[in-house]
């Protein structure tokens, strides 16, 4: 009997838990219509060399996690975002994409994000994509990092 | 000019007497299996390589099976189904297994991902190929599996490219074939 009534509060004690976990669980991010696909066209076009946790690898795909949300503090950081080599270059579709950068944004750095964001949509990323950043990339990311911890979030 | 004239046949003749007519076809034919080899230099893991009696693991490897129906086939084997879109050798024949590196080596966090349908359920899953570095590539249970396989120009999903970056070693092993999580359905 004692037994049961364990395993009664056990379980009461859980679904509170559970109830609480749901309660609690951040509102799907803005922008994304369907979170598993945005997850796995990350998973399967960018985690590969951003690495999971979006910390990225030295030299060639820097670092996304705690950063990424801090270029669209300053001019000029939206475009870079899309016109930065990984981006532009994807294979992937501009609906999907802009889906993709939506939900990166929100899993990686939603810390960051400024209150009133604008999600990315298909038709701000089709004129950008065709003049993709090559070199010069890195440079206009410190500036541009640079620029947005001088400014502060919006 | 009846110098010159003379000297052009001497020469021309000297070479027909010298050469045969199908000569051509030796030297093509060097050209056709020479330009054949050409693409396998500048990325070629170590290909096929004669049993070395330095190799620990040398000799034929033992079936490594899940023993579960869920997940069927041999480890060891090129035609394991996660190892669809593999370009390299298998760690399960190194000492390691189909999920973790040889002793001795270090598991690149930089990867090659890529999609592996399941013969038991028919789903697509996520696999995720991390290359094992710093060890000795020994060449043995060497797989050219290219799934959705890019060419060199797009290096981000090209599979021939060594992925030993943010690792100690740059020296390529072997590799492993990680589940990251279940595809989606697409509509066809």
């Amino acid at each position: 009997m004692f037994r049961n009534a364990s395993s009664v509060a056990w379980l009461i004690a859980l679904n509170a838990v559970i109830g609480a976990a749901l309660a609690q669980a951040p509102a799907p991010p803005a922008g994304v219509e369907n979170e598993q696909r945005a997850w796995q066209n990350w998973t399967l076009n960018c985690q590969g060399c951003h690495r999971l946790d979006g910390s990225g690898s030295a030299g060639t795909a820097p670092s996304i996690a705690g950063t990424v949300a801090k270029f669209l503090w300053v001019p000029g950081g939206r475009e870079y975002l899309i016109r930065v080599p990984g981006v532009a270059t994807s294979s992937l579709g501009d609906a999907d994409l802009a889906e993709l950068m939506n939900w990166m944004l929100w899993r990686f750095d939603r810390e960051h994000l400024p209150v009133h964001f604008q999600p990315f949509t298909a038709s701000e990323l089709a004129p950008l994509r065709p003049r993709p950043l090559r070199l010069e990339a890195s440079q206009m990311r410190s500036d541009l990092l640079a620029k947005a911890e001088a400014s502060g979030p919006p | 000019m009846a110098q010159f004239d003379q000297l052009t046949e001497r020469v021309l003749r000297g070479f027909a007497s010298r050469t045969s007519r199908r000569s051509i076809f030796s030297v093509l034919g060097g050209f056709i299996a020479g330009a054949a080899a050409l693409p396998l230099l500048p990325v070629a893991k170590g290909g096929e390589t004669e049993a070395n009696p330095n190799d620990p693991n040398s000799g034929e490897p033992a079936p490594q099976t899940s023993g579960n129906p869920q997940d069927p086939g041999d480890r060891t084997k090129c035609d394991y189904w996660r190892y669809c879109a593999i370009d390299g050798s298998l760690c399960s024949c190194y000492g390691g297994s189909v999920t973790s590196c040889p002793p001795g080596t270090e598991m690149s966090p930089i990867t090659w991902i890529g999609t592996c349908r399941n013969p038991a359920d028919q789903r697509n899953y996520i696999i995720s190929y991390n290359d094992c570095c710093g060890g000795v590539a020994w060449g043995r249970c060497a797989c050219q599996n290219n799934q959705g396989d890019r060419p060199v120009v797009r290096p981000q999903t090209n599979n021939e490219v060594t992925w030993c970056f943010g690792t100690k070693s740059q020296s390529y092993t072997c590799t492993v074939a990680l589940i990251l999580g279940v595809a989606m359905e697409t509509k066809k």
